[in-house]
């Protein structure tokens, strides 16, 4: 018994050693993991040569432990979506948005539909999904949940569950895809870039599945900084750090996210994505 | 009756499987199955000490607190409070601890410790409870509570301790593979990506690996090698994170409070108003919702776990198969009965898509192997004329009716932990409270997901309380060291 | 003046009358030995004496009363649990002292149990553990000793050692015992029990076992 007591002890103590201060950064959990590891740790050893500090990544399996963990400063800077963007930020007085992919200005929700479905490609809203089974990416994604779901209330005028035979959340992309082209369900929503870089990759069967309907451009990725950064890792940091996101010109890099360049950011290109989710009951 | 229930259940479920084309996937998975790749994951090794770790830590600190409490046991408001924190699942504490510690080890620790510490407290008092009382009788009087305690009651509930804890180590272990399904750095972690990625053989790798360490456990269990494994787990824990006391004030203080509450300036009139379209709307469009998907999913897993053990543990029982036989029996129980039902719900669900059916279909398999072991042991002891019937016969007429109340009593005695469990299967997609639990955590509403979360204790604590009189009135009595 | 004192006790089990009448007096240093019948009413009068001073009593009961996972030398040691403080008896439960293993040796040297000191007492054999809960109350710092069959599961020998330690240790001993000839041997008075009555309550001094006949004829 009393050897337990020193254990834990010993726990507790071990766990309170401070450690050397790491600039650590998430990024929300979109796609493959082994992918995202692979294309974040180049980030994270592109970043400590240009900052001169230790740069860790560190991989979290929901888009909500990111903010959490944004917001509890156990990471000071994430890769965040729009939506999850939007709420750490809410959530962490002084946060910024620094800086977006460029194509993140003007970003596109693919629909897309198991061929056995019969539905085609079309310009307007695709009312002929009402009635089928449908799956979101995950539960806290901009282009896989918030941007969709604005346009099915908007153009079938009742929620997901109303308008759906049954309505599913994949948990991300690389999934939805995955699910859609399997058949398991019949029509999906998915992330554009996602869906080259799969494609690229060889994932996609074209005859199994295809897009139906791009939606109207809205604003997404960005890199998120909390404010506080300056006090412990020198006061031009933030602009340091945002100088060599912008920098980023290493283009396999660049083609791991994937995205042309990145361009300067600032919270007010949020608001869009602030006023849908207001707008749809996923922000209070 | 309670088949009855069931039945009813069955119509009131959606079972549809939307998988277009189960059995191609289903065929990836057995090829992955039979061709596990140990290179796959390069922080395997990491994953399997994590795994251990927050495991013997976890049971450890359980073991501290679980025995403390049972001391204490008589007060009624310690008796209530362990029901409370036991009827809350692992998988929830870590979400609640993940809110406050982060990624900390403290998270996978306390959620590990916490409803295990309720769990042991209630054991060890049984045990205590039934220690025999003419030892104590028989020691001189003056002898002063505390010692008659050490010498006449301890070390004779010492030894059900001992195998009851080996036995929450194991539970432990696969608890921690679990949690690894929300973020913290155990097998689970590696189980999730490599299924979403369609990785089988890696998967395959890595639910081996987990069933070595459970087979094996009793040969690396060993009391003298305790004190080395906790000092170790400590070291193999993940450093780093440290823990902020602003989080853990700001989210009892803030976090947690109603939404209408928190971003109100002071309480009045309106702000009450506010505060029951709150409730009222969370009550109609999901906790209503969800407990009743909770409630029907219980019942027919409860009977499918039912019809499960009856069937499944003649193949374990020398009455019925010979020793080739029953080693093939004794794999497949313990394959269905080590794999956590969170993992068995997850494969299904890959094949059948979200519906209920996979749920069921993986707690029946579960409980009903782990209910199937236990009677398949019981009836080794049992003797029967040598001029007994064979096979069908046998069964119908010669074991069943002697298994029975023991089946039934171990059977009330899992309700409980299936209803924890389907409220958890929810975080996979299937619509139990579980679902609008963690969709509330996904949308960092953290007064939600509390509400949900008390709502999914109150009726864990209410099928345990409704469990146990059925028990007591049908006079069933299950052993101790099987909970 | 008189240890115990029972005057027109009843004793019922269940419903139906295991003692009758029973009046008994027992005074310092007396040595007596219950006999009768099984079923006769010995436990229970054993019991109501032992109620008389429980805090003063060795009690020796006949189920034992031993803590089966725990050596012998640690239900031996269990006798002298109220003499000392929480802390020295938790440290001899987890190592036992040098200086506690000796006296506890002595006694069970004495009784033939010294190559078994430290082994389980579940693990003995029936007469052994008997054995091992007379070294129990024989340990026990009191001068009165009430035992229950105490030497049922011993042999002869045994049973003479065990009686005279008894002897020697307690001034005041009673027991209940089915082996006359050892009853008017180490007792100086035997009280018979028949049917919950008292038939019987003689000194041994000149009594030969066929006097007791009477009790033990259906």
């Amino acid at each position: 018994m009393k050897k337990f007591l020193t254990t834990v002890m010993c726990v507790f103590g071990l766990m309170s050693v401070a450690h050397a201060e790491t600039f650590t950064f998430t990024a929300i959990p979109d796609e493959d993991e082994s992918r995202l590891r692979a294309r974040f740790d180049k980030v994270a050893t592109y970043l400590s040569d240009k900052l001169g500090v230790d740069v860790r990544y560190v991989p979290v399996k929901s888009y909500a432990a990111a903010v959490t963990a944004f917001r509890n400063d156990q990471v000071q800077m994430a890769w965040f979506g729009g939506l999850s963007g939007v709420r750490a930020r809410q959530l962490v007085a002084g946060s910024e948005a620094v800086a977006q992919g460029y194509e993140d200005q003007f970003f596109i929700t693919y629909f897309i539909a198991n061929a056995k479905t019969g539905l085609s490609a079309s310009d307007d809203f695709p009312s002929g999904i009402k009635g089928k089974t449908f799956t979101f990416g995950s539960k806290g994604s901009t282009s896989g949940r918030l941007m969709p779901e604005f346009h099915i209330r908007e153009k079938l005028s009742g929620s997901p569950d109303d308008v759906f035979k049954k309505v599913g959340f994949s948990g991300d992309h690389s999934r939805t895809i995955a699910l859609v082209q399997s058949g398991a369900y019949e029509v999906g929503a998915v992330n554009f870039k996602v869906w080259g870089n799969e494609m690229k990759a060889g994932k996609i069967d074209p005859s199994k599945i295809k897009i139906i309907w791009k939606t109207p451009t809205y604003p997404d990725y960005q890199w998120s900084v909390r404010g506080d950064v300056g006090k412990k890792f020198g006061a031009d940091f933030k602009a340091k750090v945002t100088k060599a996101l912008l920098d980023m010109k290493d283009p396999d890099l660049l083609s791991s996210f994937p995205r042309k360049s990145f361009v300067p950011a600032a919270n007010s290109d949020y608001k869009p994505i602030l006023d849908v989710g207001k707008s749809i009951g996923l922000i209070d | 009756m309670f088949v009855a229930i069931a039945v009813l259940g069955l119509f009131l479920a959606d079972l549809e499987i939307i998988g277009a084309d189960p059995w191609s996937e289903f065929g990836r998975m057995a090829l992955g199955a039979v061709t596990p790749d140990f290179t796959a994951t390069d922080r395997l090794f990491d994953a399997v000490l994590q795994t251990l770790a927050f495991a013997i830590l976890g049971v450890a600190v359980a073991n501290v607190f679980g025995f403390a409490l049972a001391l204490a046991f008589h007060y009624r408001f310690v008796r209530v409070g362990c029901a409370f924190i036991r009827a809350i699942h692992e998988l929830f504490w870590a979400l609640i601890f993940l809110q406050i510690f982060g990624l900390s080890p403290l998270t996978g620790i306390l959620a590990i410790a916490i409803p295990y510490a309720g769990i042991i407290a209630k054991v060890y008092s049984e045990i205590l409870e039934e220690a025999d009382p003419a030892p104590a009788r028989a020691a001189p009087s003056g002898s002063g509570a505390i010692s008659i305690f050490l010498f006449a009651r301890l070390p004779d509930a010492w030894v059900h301790f001992k195998h009851y804890s080996l036995y929450r180590l194991e539970c432990g272990l696969r608890s921690s593979a679990v949690l690894g399904f929300v973020g913290l750095p155990t097998l689970g972690f590696h189980l999730d990506s490599a299924f979403k990625q369609g990785s089988y053989s890696e998967v395959s790798a890595l639910l081996i690996l987990f069933y070595i360490i459970i087979a094996t456990m009793r040969y690396w269990v060993h009391k003298r090698l305790l004190p080395a494994y906790l000092i170790a787990a400590v070291i193999a824990l993940p450093s780093g994170v440290s823990i902020s006391m602003t989080n853990v004030v700001r989210f009892f203080t803030e976090d947690i409070l109603p939404h209408p509450i928190r971003v109100a300036e002071s309480i009045d009139g309106a702000v009450l108003e506010k505060l029951w379209d709150w409730i009222a709307n969370l009550l109609i469009t999901q906790a209503v919702p969800g407990a009743f998907n909770t409630i029907v999913l219980t019942m027919i897993a409860l009977v499918g776990a039912g019809a499960c053990a009856l069937a499944m543990f003649p193949l374990i029982s020398p009455k019925f198969f010979g020793k080739k036989g029953r080693t093939i029996g004794h794999v497949l129980l313990v394959v269905a009965r080590s794999t956590p039902e969170y993992i068995l719900a997850y494969v299904f669900l890959q094949l059948w898509g979200p519906s209920m059916a996979p749920a069921i279909v993986a707690l029946s398999l579960h409980n009903g192997a782990i209910i199937g072991h236990l009677i398949g042991r019981h009836t080794e002891s049992m003797a029967t004329r040598s001029d007994s019937p064979k096979g069908l016969n046998l069964y119908g007429y010669e074991i069943l009716p002697r298994v029975y109340p023991q089946f039934l009593a171990f059977l009330f005695y899992r309700w409980e932990v299936i209803m924890r469990e389907t409220a958890i299967l929810g975080i996979l997609g299937i619509p139990t409270l579980g679902f609008y639990i963690d969709s509330a955590f996904a949308d960092i509403r953290y007064d939600r997901a509390l509400v949900l979360i008390l709502l999914t204790a109150f009726l864990n604590i209410g099928v345990d309380a409704l469990s146990r009189r059925i028990r007591y009135r049908l006079r069933l009595k299950t052993t101790l060291n099987h909970a | 003046m008189s240890l115990f004192d029972l005057r027109n006790a009843n004793a019922r089990y269940n419903g139906a009358a295991v003692l009758s009448n029973i009046t008994l007096s027992i005074a310092a240093g007396e040595r007596v030995a219950l006999v009768g019948q099984s079923g006769a009413g010995k436990s229970t009068l054993l019991r109501m004496l032992y109620e008389q001073r429980a805090e003063e009593a060795a009690l020796l009961p006949q189920e034992l009363g031993l803590v089966r996972v725990l050596s012998v030398f640690h239900n031996i040691y269990m006798g002298r649990l109220n003499l000392h403080s929480v802390w020295y008896n938790f440290i001899n439960l987890v190592r036992p002292m040098a200086r506690e293993v000796k006296e506890v040796r002595e006694i069970a040297v004495r009784l033939g149990l010294e190559e078994k000191l430290f082994e389980p007492t579940g693990e003995l054999s029936g007469g052994q553990q008997q054995r091992t809960a007379v070294g129990r109350a024989l340990n026990q710092d009191s001068d009165i000793l009430i035992g229950d069959e105490p030497v049922s599961a011993v042999d002869e020998h045994q049973s003479r050692v065990v009686l005279e330690s008894i002897n020697e240790r307690h001034k005041t001993v009673l027991i209940a015992m089915h082996d006359i000839t050892l009853a008017i041997t180490y007792a100086d008075r035997i009280v018979g029990l028949r049917g919950g009555a008292i038939v019987l309550d003689q000194p041994t001094a000149g009594m030969v076992p066929s006097d007791l006949d009477d009790l033990y004829r259906n």
